[in-house]
This record gives C-alpha cells, sequence and structure tokens, in this order.
C-alpha cells in the first residue's frame, strides 16, 4: 500500500511547513504580548491592532515604491522597506498608545488598564476602516517582483528553495522563519547583555525599586512597547508576504492566536512566546489540515484552556511566590 | 501634642472623620450624581425607574420602544449578571457574553423549529436558567487554580470558543447542524406566561421591565447579606478572607453561577423577542459593551448598572445606521456642547471657545470657498433644520483623502490637548472642536456603524484615564 | 489535660530552606503565650501551618485533640483559630464595622434565597451579626467606636488598623486567637494599651492567645509562657527571665559574642 503513506507524508510534512511558518509569525506577536505583561502585568489587547497597521504600513511602503505589479526597485530591497515601513510605523503607534492610554493608569485598579487597552482596540481596528475602508488590500505577493506581473508569472517569493518528499519550501516561507529566528536572536542579546535590558528585567521585577535605583522606568517601559511592536509590524508585513491580503480585522484573530501562544509558553518568558507560537501555529497547521478549517480555531483554544489547567502559568512560566 | 492656636487640626480625628464628607464636595456632576445615590433610599430610586420605563410604551412608537426600552432593558439585566462576577467577588470574567449566547440558543432549541421542540416559557426558563448557572459553575471550577489575569485570559476563549463553536463548528445533531451555524436559529417561539404569549412589544416589554425590577431586588438584597460581605470580602483579599472564615471557592463558584444565571436568563428574553439568533450577537463587542456598562456607571453600583446601560444603549442607538442621520447629528453636537459646559471653566472662557470656534468656521469656510469652491461644493448629509452648518464646515467634493487628513489631524489635536494647559489649551480647543465637526460631516455620517465604536473606543479610554472609578463608584485602594 | 493546641514533629521546606524542622510545642488553654525569635525564625510560617495556608511536609498539627493538617483554611478558622497578619490584611475598600461583620459568616446558616427573599433567618442573623461586630468593636474602648463604624478601612490609623485587625479575627468567634506582631510599628503609649489589651483578651473575652512578638517589654508584661524559635527549630521554652537568659536565645539574637 504504497501511495496512501506517500501521500500522508507528504501532507504531513506540508502542513509540518505551514506551522513553522505560522508558528513563527504567532511567536513574534507573542513576544510583544509577554514583554509588556511581563514589565506592566498589563494584557495590551491592542496588540493584534498594531500588528495590522504594520500590515497596512507595508502595503502602503509598497503602494508608494510602485504598487504590487510594478514595483519601482528590484524585490529585494522592496522587501526590506516594507519591512521597515512596517515596524517602524507599529513601533511608533505601539509607544502612542502606551503613552496616552496607559501611562496614566499605572497605579489604577487592574480592570482600568484592562478596559482601557479594549477600547484601544476598538479605536485602533475602526479607524482602520474608516481609513481605509472594508475592501481588502494585496500584496500580490505571488507575483510580486516577476518581470511579467500582469500575466500572473509568478515571482520569486513561491520559489521553492528545498524541496522535501515533493513539498515545495518556498522563498517566502524561509523568509518569514529566517526573519524571525534573526529577531529573536537579537532580542536575547539584547535582554540579556544590554543595558536597557537589564533596566527591562529590573522593571518588571519591581518597577518602584527600580525607579529608585536610578531607572527612567517610563522611558524602558516606551522602550519595550517600542520592540514588543516593531516585533509585531514585522510580523505584519511577513502576513502580507505569505498570505497578501491585509485587511483592517486581521488583528484581531492574529492577535488572539499570538496571545493563546504568549500565555501557553508562559507569558513573561521570552523563549516561552516562541515556543508557544510555534506549538499554535502548529496545532493550527494541524488541525486544520487533518480536522477541517472549522475546528482550527477551536483546537486552538482548547490548547490553551487545557495547558492552563494543568500548568496555570504555562509552559516555560515561573510560578511567583508570594511570601504571606 | 495639641496644637495651639488657630493652626490647622491635620490628623486630628474628626477632621478625619470628615473626610469623606470633604470628598463628596468636589466632582462637580458625578458628585451630584453620588449625592443622589447615597441620599435617596433604594425603594425609591427603584420606584422612580420602574414609574419612569412603565410609561416609555405610551409614548414611544413600536419600534422605538424595540430598541431603545427593550434593548435597554437586556443590558441593563446583563450588566446586573456581570455585576456579580465583577463588581461582588472581583473575578475577571470576559467571557461572560457566552452565557447569554447559551441561554439564547438554549432556549431557541427548546422552543423552534429547529427540533420541533416547543417547551411553553414555565419549563423552559427553569430548564435554561438552571443549565446557564450549571454551565457557569462549571467555567468557575478552574478559577480556584487561576489567579486574576489568567482567570481573565480563560474566560475570554471560553467566550471566543462559544462564538466559534456556535458558528464554524455547528455539529451535526440529530439530522440538523445544532447551532444552525452562520445563519443561526430562527423562528424561534415568543416567551409566554403560563400559555398567554408574548408577542406584541408592549407586552414584551412589561414583562422584562417586571423580571428587571424583581433582578434589583432580589440583587439589592443579596449584596446586603452575609453573602454579599463575603464576595466583598473575596474581592479585597481572597487570603485574609479565607483566614476570616469565609469559603472562598465556594463563593467564587455561587458568583460564577448566579452571574451566569442572570445571563441565561436575559438570553431567553432576547431570542424570544428577537426571534433569531446568531453568533454575532454573542461576541466580543457585545461582551465589552456590558463592560462598558458597568464600568461607567461604577463597578458594583446596581444604579451605576442601570445608568450606564441607558446612556450607552440609547447613545447607540442614536448612532444605528438605520436612524435618520439628523437625528445623529444632533446628539453629536449636544455631547460636543455638553463636554465643553462641563469641561471649560469659567463662563466667559466657554464664551471665547464657542465664539471662537463659530467664527473660525464660517471664516475659514469663505476663505477656502474663495480659494477653491470645490472645497466646498460637498453635501451635507441630511442637514435637514441645521443647513447653515454648510456654510459653516467644510466638505470638499470628493473628499476621501481630506477626510482621512482630517480625522488623523483631529486624533493628534485631541491628543495634544492632553497634554497642555491653561491658554494653550483653551486656544487648541477651538480648532479641534471645528475639526470634529468637519470631521463628523466628511467621515461619521457616511459611516455611522464605524463611527459609532471609534467613539466607543474612545470612550473606554477617556473613562479609565479620566475616572476609572465611573460614575457612581468610589475611588478603590488597591495594594499592589 | 490535653493542650489546646499542639505542634508534633512538623516539618516544612521550600525547596532547599527549612522554616520549620519537628517543631514540638503547646498551648494550654487560656493561657497566654509568646512566640519569639530574630527575623525568619519561621514565626510567621508556624502560624501560616497553623492556619492551613501552607501544608507541612510532616507532623501533625492538632486542635483540640484533631488533627487540622490538609484542611482548608476556613475550615480551621470555623473550628476555632484565628489569626491576624504581620503585613496587615484588611478589607480596606470596606467599612470598619462590614470588616468585622464579614468574618462572622463562618458562624451563620442563612442561605442566598433566604437573604433574597429577606426571611425571618435571614434577618435575625443580620441583626445578631451586626450586634456582634459593635461587641467586639467596644473591645476596643473609644478607639473604633461611634463614627468609625462607618469609616472606610482605608482612612484608618495604623494602630487603629491593626486594633481592627484583631476585632475582626474575634468576630469568628475563635477559641484560639494567632496576634503576629501585633504591636508593630506602634509608639510606646499604644503598645502599653495593647498589652493591657491582650491581657483584657483572655479576663474578659475568655480567648487563649498565641503571640508572636519582637517587643520584649510586651512579652514579659503578658506571657504565662515563652517559646523561642530559630531557624525553624525550638530553642528555649519557659517562663519569661528562663527563656531571656537562655544562652541559646541570646546566641540566636545576639550572636556568640553577646553570648559571651
Amino acid at each position: 500500500m504504497e501511495l496512501p503513506l506517500a501521500f500522508n507524508a507528504q501532507l504531513f510534512i506540508q502542513l509540518l511547513v505551514n506551522g513553522i511558518t505560522l508558528g513563527s509569525l504567532y511567536g513574534l506577536i507573542a513576544l510583544g504580548y509577554s514583554m509588556v505583561y511581563g514589565i506592566l502585568k498589563l494584557l495590551n489587547f491592542a496588540h493584534g491592532d498594531v500588528y495590522m497597521f504594520g500590515a497596512f504600513a507595508g502595503y502602503g511602503a509598497l503602494s508608494l515604491l510602485g504598487g504590487p505589479l510594478s514595483p519601482n526597485i528590484a524585490i529585494a530591497p522592496l522587501i526590506v522597506l516594507m519591512f521597515l515601513a512596517g515596524m517602524v510605523v507599529s513601533g511608533l503607534l505601539g509607544v502612542v498608545v502606551e503613552r496616552f492610554a496607559y501611562r496614566p493608569l499605572r497605579d489604577a485598579p487592574r480592570i482600568a488598564p484592562l478596559i482601557s487597552a479594549l477600547g484601544v482596540s476598538f479605536f485602533l481596528q475602526n479607524s482602520a476602516l474608516l481609513l481605509f475602508g472594508a475592501q481588502f488590500r494585496t500584496y500580490n505577493s505571488f507575483v510580486l517582483g516577476s518581470k511579467n506581473a500582469e500575466f500572473f508569472e509568478p515571482g520569486p517569493l513561491t520559489d521553492p528553495v528545498f524541496v522535501v518528499k515533493d513539498v515545495n519550501i518556498q522563498l517566502v516561507q524561509l523568509l518569514v522563519v529566517a526573519t524571525t529566528v534573526s529577531l529573536m536572536v537579537a532580542l536575547t542579546l539584547l535582554v540579556a547583555k544590554t543595558q536597557i535590558g537589564k533596566a527591562m528585567r529590573a522593571t518588571s521585577y519591581d518597577r518602584e525599586a527600580a525607579a529608585m535605583m536610578g531607572i527612567d522606568t517610563d522611558r524602558v517601559i516606551a522602550s519595550t512597547f517600542f520592540i514588543g511592536s516593531v516585533l509585531a509590524g514585522a510580523a505584519g508585513v511577513m502576513f502580507g508576504l505569505l498570505f497578501s491580503q491585509v485587511f483592517h480585522f486581521m488583528g484581531f484573530l492574529a492577535g488572539l492566536k499570538g496571545f493563546t501562544a504568549a500565555v501557553v509558553g508562559g507569558i513573561g518568558s521570552i523563549p516561552g512566546a516562541m515556543l508557544g507560537g510555534l506549538l499554535v501555529g502548529l496545532a493550527e497547521s494541524f488541525a486544520a489540515g487533518y480536522l477541517g478549517g472549522r475546528w482550527a480555531d477551536l483546537t486552538v483554544f482548547g490548547i490553551l484552556i487545557l495547558v492552563l489547567l494543568v500548568r496555570p502559568t504555562g509552559l516555560l512560566g515561573t510560578r511567583a511566590i508570594q511570601k504571606v | 501634642m495639641e496644637p495651639a492656636g488657630d493652626t490647622p487640626r491635620v490628623g486630628v480625628d474628626d477632621w478625619v472623620a470628615s473626610h469623606e464628607a470633604r470628598l463628596d464636595q468636589r466632582g462637580g456632576f458625578a458628585g451630584l450624581a453620588r449625592k443622589i445615590d447615597d441620599r435617596v433610599p433604594a425603594w425609591a430610586r427603584l420606584a422612580v425607574f420602574a414609574g419612569f420605563a412603565a410609561t416609555l410604551p405610551l409614548w414611544m412608537g413600536r419600534g422605538d420602544l424595540f430598541v431603545y426600552g427593550i434593548f435597554t432593558l437586556i443590558y441593563i439585566l446583563l450588566g446586573l449578571g456581570l455585576n456579580v462576577v465583577v463588581g461582588y467577588a472581583g473575578l475577571l470574567d470576559l467571557g461572560y457574553v457566552a452565557f447569554f449566547g447559551f441561554g439564547a440558543y438554549f432556549y431557541a432549541l427548546l422552543s423552534s423549529e429547529q427540533y420541533g421542540i416547543h417547551w411553553p416559557s414555565a419549563i423552559s426558563f427553569p430548564v435554561v436558567v438552571a443549565s446557564t448557572a450549571l454551565l457557569g459553575l462549571v467555567l468557575g471550577i478552574p478559577s480556584r487554580r487561576l489567579l486574576g489575569d489568567y482567570l481573565a485570559i480563560v474566560t475570554l476563549f471560553f467566550g471566543q470558543a462559544f462564538v466559534v463553536f456556535v458558528n464554524a463548528a455547528n455539529p451535526k445533531v440529530a439530522g440538523t447542524g445544532l447551532t444552525g451555524g452562520p445563519n443561526g436559529i430562527a423562528d424561534i417561539d415568543p416567551n409566554d406566561l403560563f400559555g398567554y404569549e408574548l408577542t406584541t412589544r408592549t407586552q414584551q416589554f412589561y414583562f422584562l421591565l417586571f423580571v428587571v425590577v424583581a433582578v434589583l431586588a432580589g440583587l439589592h438584597f443579596l449584596n446586603e447579606s452575609r453573602t454579599g460581605r463575603a464576595w466583598r470580602a473575596l474581592r479585597e483579599d481572597p487570603l485574609a478572607a479565607q483566614a476570616m472564615s469565609i469559603p472562598v471557592n465556594r463563593l467564587k463558584l455561587m458568583a460564577f453561577a448566579f452571574g451566569a444565571g442572570i445571563a441565561g436568563l436575559a438570553g431567553c428574553i432576547f431570542a424570544a423577542v428577537l426571534t433569531a439568533v446568531t453568533s454575532g450577537n454573542f461576541a466580543l463587542p457585545i461582551l465589552i459593551t456590558i463592560y462598558a456598562i458597568m464600568i461607567l456607571g461604577g463597578i458594583g453600583s446596581l444604579t451605576g448598572v442601570v445608568i450606564g446601560a441607558i446612556v450607552i444603549n440609547v447613545s447607540f442607538q442614536f448612532l444605528a445606521p438605520e436612524n435618520p442621520q439628523n437625528n445623529a447629528r444632533v446628539l453629536f453636537y449636544a455631547v460636543v456642547m455638553l463636554l465643553l459646559v462641563l469641561g471649560v471653566r469659567p463662563w466667559w472662557r466657554l464664551g471665547v471657545v464657542l465664539g471662537g470656534v463659530a467664527v473660525l468656521g464660517f471664516a475659514a469656510n469663505a476663505v477656502v470657498e474663495a480659494i477653491s469652491p470645490s472645497w466646498t461644493a460637498g453635501a451635507v448629509v441630511e442637514a435637514g433644520r441645521l443647513g447653515f452648518i454648510s456654510d459653516w464646515v467644510i466638505v470638499p467634493a470628493g473628499h476621501d483623502r481630506f477626510a482621512n487628513a482630517a480625522y488623523i489631524t483631529l486624533v493628534v489635536a485631541v491628543l495634544t490637548l492632553t497634554r497642555v494647559r491653561g491658554w494653550w489649551r483653551t486656544g487648541l480647543l477651538i480648532p479641534t472642536v471645528y475639526l470634529s465637526a468637519i470631521v463628523w460631516e466628511t467621515s461619521f455620517v457616511e459611516q455611522p456603524a464605524v463611527a459609532r465604536w471609534i467613539l466607543f473606543g474612545a470612550l473606554l479610554v477617556f473613562l479609565m484615564t479620566v475616572r476609572p472609578q465611573g460614575l457612581l463608584g468610589t475611588p478603590r485602594v488597591e495594594i499592589v | 489535660m490535653t493542650p489546646l493546641f499542639e505542634f508534633k514533629g512538623v516539618t516544612k521546606s521550600f525547596g532547599g530552606l527549612t522554616v520549620a524542622d519537628r517543631l514540638d510545642f503547646h498551648v494550654d488553654e487560656g493561657e497566654i503565650v509568646s512566640l519569639i525569635g530574630p527575623n525568619g525564625a519561621g514565626k510567621t510560617t508556624a502560624f501560616n501551618l497553623a492556619t492551613g495556608i501552607y501544608r507541612p511536609d510532616s507532623g501533625e498539627i492538632l486542635f483540640d485533640g484533631e488533627n487540622v493538617v490538609g484542611l482548608q483554611p476556613h475550615k480551621i478558622t470555623q473550628l476555632g483559630i484565628a489569626r491576624t497578619f504581620q503585613t496587615l490584611r484588611l478589607f480596606l475598600n470596606m467599612t470598619v464595622k462590614e470588616n468585622v461583620m464579614a468574618a462572622a459568616y463562618g458562624h451563620t446558616r442563612s442561605t442566598v434565597v433566604e437573604a433574597i427573599f429577606r426571611l425571618p433567618r435571614a434577618r435575625r442573623e443580620e441583626r445578631e451579626i451586626s450586634q456582634l461586630a459593635e461587641e467586639k468593636l467596644a473591645f476596643f474602648g473609644q478607639r473604633l467606636a461611634g463614627y468609625r463604624h462607618q469609616q472606610q478601612a482605608y482612612n484608618l490609623s495604623y494602630a487603629n488598623r491593626r486594633r481592627l485587625e484583631i476585632a475582626r479575627a474575634m468576630a469568628t468567634n475563635p477559641r484560639l486567637l494567632l496576634l503576629d506582631e501585633p504591636a508593630a510599628g506602634m509608639n510606646p503609649a499604644e503598645t502599653h494599651e495593647l498589652t493591657e489589651l491582650i491581657g483584657r483578651l483572655r479576663t474578659d473575652g475568655g480567648y487563649t492567645v498565641l503571640v508572636i512578638e519582637h517587643d520584649m517589654h510586651v512579652v514579659e508584661g503578658i506571657s504565662d509562657r515563652v517559646i523561642a524559635l530559630d531557624h525553624g527549630v525550638k530553642i528555649a521554652e519557659g517562663s519569661f527571665e528562663q527563656v531571656a537568659t537562655n544562652e541559646l536565645v541570646i546566641e540566636a539574637y545576639l550572636g556568640l559574642q553577646g553570648a559571651a
């Protein structure tokens, strides 16, 4: 019975590749959630919408440079510029949101920043709808960079780089994973080795004490938001490159899943966010493949609830010991 | 030692004792609301509310009664239920709307053509409410191990899972999709009072009013009882509450069950009134609306929930796409005026702002028209009696880019307003108000559904940063 | 006569840190016993073990002969052990009187249904709880009287907060009161008042009291017996004079030099 086995392996590997790619995306989003929670104990519901604006910013850059069907520059610098646009816009948006919606609530009861975050999320989502309309924008990544885009000749993004058991691993997928890995390495180095990383860790342990030790906590928190949002912006552009379409509502589901990833991995933990992202991506991919698209989202939620019941602080999270 | 002479007696006992009284003096409008809440006894407030509500069917049209009367009452009920979980017991349940949905769908399954079951309300109501309460209990069980934020997360996902399940999963049970997928369940039977069917809006309204009044009374008594005190103690400090003989876990479960039961009750009535249910009725925006209602009024306050529901639902419906634009416009300008009147002191400064805005408008309009007529050629949508507005705001023909630019400028202006003080603020207020009118006329009026969510989101942020305890709440002291 | 309260071989570790090491002590009914020792000796831990917040790794904790290990904290309180907290854990956003009334939950029985429909038992218990609260608050004389009842707990001065904690613990109708550093942060006048109060807790209130204290004047003034702990181990027991002059105790507080 050769054929079914071959089919199985191919499907499996395809789903695996999809899952890893998707997981990288979710991991980047999860990092933003984790970092902000670690430092402020705040669940930043607006994070998904910052990601969405990053995707739109990437599209904006693409349009300014000639649009997906006839770009003015070569594809490599084009993609770099798109990333930069997405990351910068998201980063700045994140900082502005923190400054106006969260900073005044530093000492308010816990529910206040939560509701404020939800308010920001509504505001951003619907502002995007107002500004950009309900129409989907597309990166046209299939034909991006090709010489005959109008004739639907595929561009380099979908070129297979490896082939494993008849499964194409496309350039764009490799690009996404490689970028994610490098960003994550950069982040880990930043947190572990630099002064600001140390300041971030100190502020997350005890904000008041950090302030008393001369750390400018406002700046540290703003930097945390900036970095987390930059990563989300990168993820937004990646989504556009992978799936072509950007729309005002994309932040909601992606944000939710990124959030799941952060919690599953252990919110506040950076390696946990990546691990969680991978898990969620793989779960969604395999569930969609084997159970059908209808059950994909439910599976992800189910995993979250299961993990939290068994290990309330997430897989790599630390249990804070409270002195009574 | 006693300070000599006329020095301030800071720290001396009765100065401390009158602290509360001094706090109450401040706060203008909110202070007035609190005074009413404190001085007027509960039964009187309930009577005023019920009395006023009872007159509604006498002067409201059927359509208005539906959106302004019935919907407000449903929201009050939901707010009351959430208040038990969040306000009394301090548990952050972000999936609360799923109980509402569960109640509605279950009632629909028991009283519609979906499976041909048509149970009378006298049976379906208790069954649905009890089942929803049980579901709340089940969801509450993991809450023992989950603290604060984690509970919020799990409940949030439960709420999302419910929507996805009902919408996409829709498993086949006994031949038909259980929940009807994206189409939901239609042709739902009306509620009936032991055989007497409630088919007209007036009948449904009075029934719902009765239910709301009963729940208000019941919750009031519950709050004053040992259970209410135990819930509040649990909310303050679960560890200390346990040390003081309070069975914290049992009370958490009770709160979940109670809140869920009330939501289930609301679901039964909602499904019958709407005669159809879809997943969209129970999604995140509805949850946030319920939270907004509870927070606006002040968490933990029954009166607050009622007021919050009235304010929010009425404003929402005013801005509904189906509503003639004129209503919404009137509301918009009225609210802007109200904010200015409340926020700008003293009177003469307010006059400067209003005068400045008027002058700026007409002047800008005239100048722009002179330079480039197409810039003011756009029509003001359904201006009606306020037609002079077209001479005041700038509405270019074909104004997408302009509208976007105006919107972004407005956001920047508002954010800047929060950072400046004194005359800078007053000065900046003038162009900001004018800009808001422009934004209203060029984009909001054309997309009222989007506009109301934008304003809603902004309201939430504003509310939290300015007055997190809501209208009738007291500022809480929390040890973080 | 069986002791009212007894620790038998109680051991507890957190990771590598042993906070209680085969701890053995007892308190007889009607006694006032003081628990002393340097910081980190395991005194508050002993309280946490006694009230069910921590579970001992081994050993028994007997209250009136019954082992209470493994019981939920609220159950232990309902059996008759109440405590105050070293770091004060009042219900800050509730009034003074409500704080005390809340603690009466454990020995009342009216249900939610009775409360909603205002049935007789619920109304009667409300009156009783209200009276009980006023009684317990009256223990402190004018300090927590009259207008104070309606004050929010966060408005109270530090000393009054400490008193309220004790009043609240009393409202659970316990037989044994565990007071964790009740005099911490008080000035000499307040400390003196407190010393008298603890004595009255026994004579007027009928409670058995176990007190953690650092202030030796208080310890001297109230104790029938003193127990000294260090690093989770009981190092001395006896009258105040005996324990105060004990070499191990002096060494624990002042180091070897001090003992010399």
